[in-house]
């Protein structure tokens, strides 16, 4: 019965589309949460240009495009930067409470200007909401409870449904197609807002409205607009009107429609029995909640960086610890260690009721590079696999800096030319014959001791006597002009050392050790 | 009614005697067979399987800092071809002197650590690690004791690679479960390398002498300047060659 009296409130036909779109036209300001409760004239500002102005400071004379001192000047209004960041985190959200109404959800972001919006198709699942009145009234009170302003458009197109947005008419739910485009047709050319130029050269032949293009098209073909204005646009035009181009299966040239794919989180929760207050009785709860991440990760064939715990407690204290990882993982082993590594360095800080695993950014497996090797045998691989392993395990217990490569860098001052980079680095290992044919120590000093001369004798932890030199170094003539004379000396105990006189300073200092 | 077994469980001979670290009168059997090539034939003499034993735990005392460690295991370390780790080192390697003696500077990694806790730690992790074929290590500045050792030496059993201890000169006197143990020091000639233990070898290996690098001999003394053989003038001795003889300035009478 109630099958039968939805079905007649669906006035379209089973294959016709039907797109909702959702425009929110004070975005801008809306997005960066400001307390706009004081009623000041407010803009918003984009390269030093006003994008968004409120009523209070439209109503001062401040037009969009207009530079913010003139707009400052004109109304004294507060100027906030646009953050295009946190336009796109709205819209996100919002497209993922709407998954609730339709599958089928696109965002809009007009190159040109600051018009955003989600165009959202409905006619799948008009039957599930009792039609298009009781659909439309539950999103606009969802999205009233959103407090975020919008103005809605309904048509058979998604860019018509665009459109008429600008001029807001009542849904009744028995709309035809003819309906929708003769209400397009009275829209002013103006609003094809995605084509400035073309805009621009049709006024000037004396166009004002779409009408005034469709009429065009029935007269001369879309071709005729084409050859004028350009593919994209009569693209345009035809996916506003949805006109049918001569072919032979239309079917197969349908533009198919975006499934919305919403965020997945992984989030689970183990409740203890008793509160836990050593950390060796969290390593079997840790286990087997990695390994259901593990398993969620592997179904879907994704890899995470970065896990989070949380631990609370019966009053509601909340501890979190985050776990990096180098390498994108789907396995929990290293996971697993890492976070061992992590608590074996703390004690709990509250008796632990409850253990939380978050993981919120997974990467796709495919995305993750790989070095192009025809040499490499798979023993190689699993060898470089575990050696990343241990790395990222001693990474998490002495810190990142700890561990490093070296690498030359093209310089002539020793310490210069010794650079330490991280392990995932490549190395620099080209030599300059100047370097080549030197001698040169295994060990080099952090930085030059200075030698004590004591009776016209060098004295660093013991006599030294010079065995070969000089070699002369000079550089950074444009910042502190450095000349130095290094030699080989040798030490009371028979170690080479590798010496230097400051030419400038006449000062003697060990720079390295031949070992 | 008593449910536990009071008899001991059958314990199978061959199963104990399958064991490699049961003593069966052949005292060689109870050292790791694995060995790499030192680069030093002499060395490679004295040492058992004719190479650095790998899969163990070898110890180097040190006469002061930097005594010669390249120098000793560079032959070892150009040859490998997995990850060379050097964990504590004293001071930084200069890449310069690395890419002159053919080591690929991607192979090298360099762990530093602040106390012994982490000292053992990254030890036994990269010990266990498959792919770190040469790990060398400079104990930190507290004392490992034999305890620690152990571990060490037991995590070094699960890999197949080359794991070397420094230690300073005093560590001599202290015992220590490392295979093979050795003493090197430089002298104005020569690298001396005093083996003091090595497993299964009862009676004291003979010292051996390794050849310093020409270059760190430096340029000889004035005086010695005159007997320096030039290439195509070998054969002339030094006092008949008069353009190349050195003669002290005389004041002659007038």
């Amino acid at each position: 019965m109630t099958f039968r009296n939805t079905y007649r409130n669906n006035w379209y036909r089973p294959d016709s589309r039907l797109w909702l779109a959702l425009r929110f036209n004070h975005l801008p300001l809306e997005a960066l949460a400001l307390d706009n409760s004081e009623n000041n004239a407010m803009v918003i500002i984009e390269k030093q240009r006003v994008i968004y102005m409120n009523e209070l400071a439209y109503a001062a004379g401040v037009r969009f495009g207009i530079d913010v001192t003139t707009a400052q000047l004109l109304s004294n209004c507060e100027s906030h930067e646009r953050d295009k960041n946190k336009e796109m985190k709205v819209l996100a959200d919002l497209s993922a409470q709407l998954y609730q109404f339709t599958p089928y959800i696109e965002t809009y972001i007009c190159q040109y200007l600051p018009h955003t919006g989600l165009l959202l198709e409905i006619s799948t699942c008009l039957k599930l909401f009792s039609g298009t009145t009781s659909l439309l009234s539950l999103i606009t009170r969802f999205l009233q409870s959103a407090a975020y302003s919008f103005e809605v458009g309904f048509a058979h197109t998604s860019k018509g449904a665009w459109l008429l947005s600008f001029q807001p008419i009542e849904i009744v739910g028995n709309e035809t197609k003819e309906l929708f485009c003769e209400r397009l047709k009275k829209l002013p050319i103006q609003l094809l807002h995605d084509f400035p130029r073309e805009v621009d050269a049709l006024q000037k032949t004396g166009f004002s409205t779409l009408e005034d293009i469709t009429r065009q098209i029935d007269a001369q073909k879309i071709s005729a607009i084409k050859k004028r204005l350009g593919v994209q646009f009569s693209q345009a035009i035809c996916d506003i009107f949805s006109i049918e181009q001569n072919l032979q299966q239309k079917k197969l040239f349908d533009t198919p429609l975006t499934t919305y794919k919403p965020v997945e989180v992984f989030s689970e929760n183990i409740q203890f029995d008793y509160p836990i207050s050593q950390n060796d009785q969290l390593h079997y709860p840790i286990e087997h909640l990695l390994q259901n991440l593990s398993q969620y990760l592997r179904k879907r064939q994704l890899a995470c960086q970065h896990i989070e715990w949380k631990l609370s407690d019966i009053h509601r204290n909340s501890f979190l610890l985050t776990v990096h990882s180098d390498s994108a993982e789907s396995h929990w082993e290293l996971l697993y260690d890492l976070t061992l590594i992590q608590l074996d360095n703390r004690e709990l800080p509250f008796e632990v009721d409850s253990l939380t695993l978050n993981c919120r950014d997974a990467n796709p497996v495919q995305n993750k590079s790989h070095a192009l090797s025809f040499n490499h045998t798979r023993q190689s691989r699993a060898g470089t696999r575990s050696f990343t392993i241990t790395m990222a395990k001693l990474k998490a217990r002495l810190g990142d800096a700890a561990i490093f490569k070296l690498s030359y860098r093209d310089a002539l001052l020793p310490e210069i030319s010794n650079a330490v980079i991280a392990i995932n680095e490549p190395c620099n290992q080209h030599l300059p014959d100047i370097h080549k044919k030197a001698l040169r120590p295994c060990w080099l000093l952090a930085a030059p001791v200075l030698i004590e001369e004591r009776k016209q004798s060098l004295y660093w932890r013991g006599k030294l006597t010079l065995l070969a030199g000089p070699e002369r170094i000079r550089s950074t003539w444009w910042d502190t002009a450095k000349a130095r004379d290094y030699f080989i000396a040798q030490r009371h105990d028979n170690v080479r050392l590798w010496i230097f006189l400051d030419l400038h300073k006449k000062t003697w200092h060990v720079h390295g050790i031949f070992g | 009614m008593n449910l536990t077994s009071t008899e001991p469980a059958e314990i199978d001979l061959e199963q104990l005697l399958n064991r490699p670290d049961i003593w069966r009168g052949d005292s060689r059997s109870l050292v790791a067979r694995t060995s790499v090539d030192s680069g030093y034939p002499e060395l490679n003499a004295v040492l058992l399987n004719g190479g650095w034993p790998t899969q163990t735990l070898v110890e180097v005392c040190q006469k002061g800092l930097h005594q010669q460690e390249w120098l000793l295991f560079s032959p070892v370390v150009t040859k490998t071809a997995g990850y060379i780790v050097l964990l504590n080192p004293p001071a930084i390697p200069f890449c310069q002197s690395l890419i002159q003696a053919g080591i690929d500077l991607e192979r090298i990694v360099i762990v530093q650590v602040c106390n012994k806790a982490d000292f053992l730690a990254s030890f036994v992790e990269l010990a266990r690690t498959e792919s770190c074929e040469v790990l060398l290590a400079w104990q930190p500045q507290q004392l490992l004791s034999y305890t620690e050792l152990r571990k060490c030496l037991l995590a070094t059993n699960e890999n197949n690679g080359l794991c070397v201890l420094f230690r300073p000169e005093s560590a001599q006197q202290e015992a220590s479960p490392a295979t093979l143990r050795l003493l090197i020091e430089i002298r104005s000639k020569d690298v001396y390398l005093g083996i003091f233990k090595q497993k299964s070898v009862l009676q004291d290996s003979a010292p051996v002498s390794l050849p310093l690098p020409k270059a760190w001999k430096g340029f000889l003394p004035y005086h010695l300047l005159d007997q320096i053989t030039l290439p195509g003038q070998s054969g002339i001795s030094p006092t008949k060659r008069k353009s190349g003889s050195v003669v002290p300035l005389r004041r002659g009478k007038r």
